[in-house]
């Protein structure tokens, strides 16, 4: 049991599409991560495809989560972004699929449910090429080192802290 | 004069799809058009793959429905390759599809559809005491104290005040068309919230089965889990017992909330009969007690109903190539032999080809092409497919569930079977689907229990797994019942490969746009006739429409590049 821990339950989601480029980085980056990590078993890895509504129970369900995705920040250079809890609806243009529910929505109920976890952080990268393909461009693949390189400071932290 | 109005997108949908209609003087929709707007192309990436992998592929071309794709693809393989399932594999995909489509009209109901009919503001009206009357008079539901709605209204108070209206900030709160009391409002709202819960429990049954969710897995040849009832790792006594309580769960939920909420809604608007539509209604069927050839014995049965005629049902052969058959002469694409001429998905061709004006555009050239769908028909006949189709197809075969749960709905709203042809009608078929679908997961946890206890544990047949025993060349049909209505997948396999891969959606066969008669889909059809009291405010055009459960992700292309997030209702 882990009663002294301040992070009982980490969630590290991947979002987005495979069939559509850069659409598909969110999964990707967490395919890749996983497969270069060895954290504990409250890191739980969750491949979420763009099921929009039905995610909710993997924001409700931990003390922090960390969301990897691609996106249409407000300034559009290329760019990792990492916005964190309040920083986040405002900045999220993106709608993902599932009915258009968007990742913003689905924050808004688990806080009108009274179930937010204590910490969100979203990463992501501006999409070069959406068109039907299978693989990220050259230019998202460049950018994946550093996406994952702010995840694992991210995730180090949550550990470290508790 | 005619006014026109356009609304793009239609929100709470999945995926891009816009209505243009034209008005009379007095408001009343004369003209319809459905027009996705957005590409989809799977049958592209597909081509040359391994016919092995293509469910995984398809699985991924719907936010919302995984599955039905999934079991669709691998069917369509099985089918190519000859390939019979096991008993188990049988079992265990009818109780995966009978928990995706529960848990998706329960979705639909409270997520999607219910703030076509229910006011989430009036809500903040609401007396709790009468509320907790109201709810405790039709529902033994627990969930049903003063306290309990009053917390809950305060709740929403603080979430509308802090500006932060988000999931309920596109409704057209206050519009005329909405008749519930706030109290039903809150209700309604109560179980909104609560719904979310009971949806995260019940796709559990997919995790176990399917490894994971979202994206189960599915298996040519059968199912990728082990049963082992002493095992830790395989489905085991333990796992069994938690997919019994969730079954039990969902039953109770949907007796005591959903069927009771559809029932006190329903109420207030069966005054508003609109949204009928073409009359003409189809199902491949589904859950197969056997085999998926042996038609008798599908617990949702085959068939087809035409000009609201349930006297007869006409018997369906998706394989036949001159009975389903998708035409392009108002879609963007071409065919090498005139695109007027329908085509069956074994025949079938996908060149895009854009010929509609340059973004941003006023209006779709509709006397033209003006959509990425095609348009398909049954043997000529533009058909409408889902809940509604399945309910009165079974009707007029005379299921016993069916014709039951149908005639309590009726005498408890007072109305006669004709109500059944309207938009109201297709939400009411939902519901009863919904609770003829949790039956379902009763059958078929005790089949797969009764399998077991005969010391069948195989969920796999591996006799073609290995390419070199297949032929040459082969091509197979895959169908599934989803949600929304039929789902059709047609493969050839040609050197191992993929050779050519067509899917018909149902949001396909709902949102085509017309054929070369000039015959509308049911969408089109459906909003025929409906007057509007604010044609600014298009509730009554989102309510025919989201009736229909409209899923355009796999008609059409996902992403949005503009993040054409609000939707834009333009009148001239």
């Amino acid at each position: 049991m882990q009663f002294s821990v301040k992070y009982n339950r980490i969630n590290i989601i991947g979002l987005g599409n495979l069939l559509h480029g850069d659409e598909g980085f969110g999964v990707t980056a967490l395919n890749a991560f996983r497969g270069a990590s060895s954290f504990p078993e409250r890191v739980n890895w969750i491949d979420g495809g763009t099921q929009g509504i039905y995610l909710l129970d993997y924001i409700e369900s931990c003390d922090a989560v960390l969301v990897f995705d691609a996106l249409i920040p407000v300034e559009y250079d290329r760019g990792v972004y990492v916005y964190r809890n309040e920083e986040l609806p405002a900045f999220i243009h993106r709608k993902m699929s599932s009915h258009q529910m968007g990742f913003s929505e689905l924050l808004g109920l688990a806080q009108l449910r009274g179930k937010m976890p204590k910490e969100i952080v979203l990463i992501g990268i501006p999409p070069r090429e959406l068109e039907l393909n299978i693989g990220l461009s050259p230019e998202v693949s460049l950018l994946m080192p550093e996406a994952l390189e702010k995840g694992r400071a991210i995730i180090d932290g949550w550990l470290a802290e508790g | 004069m005619a006014k026109k109005i356009v609304v793009d997108p239609i929100p709470r949908i999945e995926g891009h799809l816009r209505i243009e209609a034209t008005l009379n003087d007095s408001n009343v929709i004369e003209d319809a058009y459905s027009s996705g707007t957005m590409w989809r192309g799977i049958e592209v990436i597909l081509k040359g793959r391994d016919p092995r992998d293509a469910w995984a592929f398809t699985e991924r071309i719907c936010g919302v429905c995984t599955t039905v794709h999934a079991l669709a693809s691998v069917r369509c393989v099985e089918d190519a390759l000859g390939l019979t399932i096991p008993t188990n594999a049988r079992i265990i995909r009818n109780l995966m599809n009978a928990t995706q489509v529960t848990q998706d009209h329960l979705v639909h109901f409270y997520h999607l559809h219910a703030f076509d009919w229910v006011d989430v503001v009036s809500a903040l009206k609401a007396d709790p005491k009468q509320t907790s009357a109201i709810a405790q008079s039709i529902s033994p539901w627990a969930k049903s104290s003063v306290g309990y709605f009053k917390d809950l209204q305060q709740r929403l108070v603080g979430f509308v005040e802090s500006g932060q209206l988000g999931i309920f900030s596109n409704g057209y709160w206050g519009h005329p068309a909405y008749k519930l009391p706030p109290e039903v409002n809150l209700i309604a709202v109560a179980h909104y919230l609560e719904a979310l819960d009971f949806q995260k429990e019940i796709v559990k049954i997919h995790t176990i089965f399917g490894g994971k969710n979202p994206h189960p897995n599915y298996l040519v040849g059968g199912m990728a889990c082990a049963i082992d009832p002493n095992s830790d790792t395989a489905i085991n006594i333990e796992r069994l017992s938690m997919i019994k309580k969730i079954i039990d769960d969902t039953n109770t939920f949907i007796d005591q909330v959903y069927i009771p909420d559809l029932l006190a809604i329903a109420g207030y608007y069966k005054g508003w009969l609109h949204g009928g539509g073409i009359g003409n209604y189809l199902s491949y069927g589904d859950f197969p007690e056997t085999t998926l050839e042996d038609f008798k014995t599908l617990l949702w049965p085959r068939g087809a109903i035409l000009n609201k005629d349930l006297s007869t049902v006409i018997d369906v052969d998706p394989r036949d190539a001159s009975q389903v058959t998708e035409e392009v002469s108002h879609s963007w694409y071409t065919y090498s032999k005139g695109d007027g001429k329908g085509l069956h998905p074994w025949q079938g061709e996908t060149n895009p080809n854009y010929t509609g004006p340059k973004p941003p555009f006023a209006h779709l050239d509709t006397d033209k092409k003006y959509s990425w769908l095609k348009t398909p028909r049954w043997n000529n006949h533009a058909m409408e497919v889902g809940p509604l189709a399945r309910v009165l197809i079974a009707y007029a075969k005379g299921d016993p569930m069916i014709k039951d749960t149908v005639g309590m709905v009726l005498s408890k709203l007072g109305v006669g079977p004709e109500a059944l042809f309207s938009t109201l009608g297709r939400t009411a078929a939902r519901g009863i689907e919904c609770k003829q679908t949790a039956g379902f997961m009763r059958h078929y946890y005790d089949q797969l229990i009764a399998n077991i206890k005969t010391g069948d544990l195989r969920t796999f047949n591996s006799d073609r797994w290995d390419p070199s025993t297949w032929p040459d060349e082969c091509k197979g049909f895959g169908y599934t019942e989803a949600p929304r209505g039929s789902l059709g997948h047609w493969i050839q396999i040609k050197d191992k490969k993929i050779k050519e891969y067509q899917i018909v959606v149902p949001s396909t066969w709902n949102a085509s746009p017309r054929d070369a008669n000039g015959v509308s889909g049911a969408y089109e059809s459906a909003l025929k006739g409906t007057p509007m009291i604010n044609p600014e405010q298009p509730l009554e055009i989102l309510r025919t429409v989201h009736s229909f459960d409209p899923c355009l992700a796999c008609a059409s292309h996902l992403f949005d590049m503009h993040g054409n997030e609000i939707t834009s209702v333009t009148i001239v």
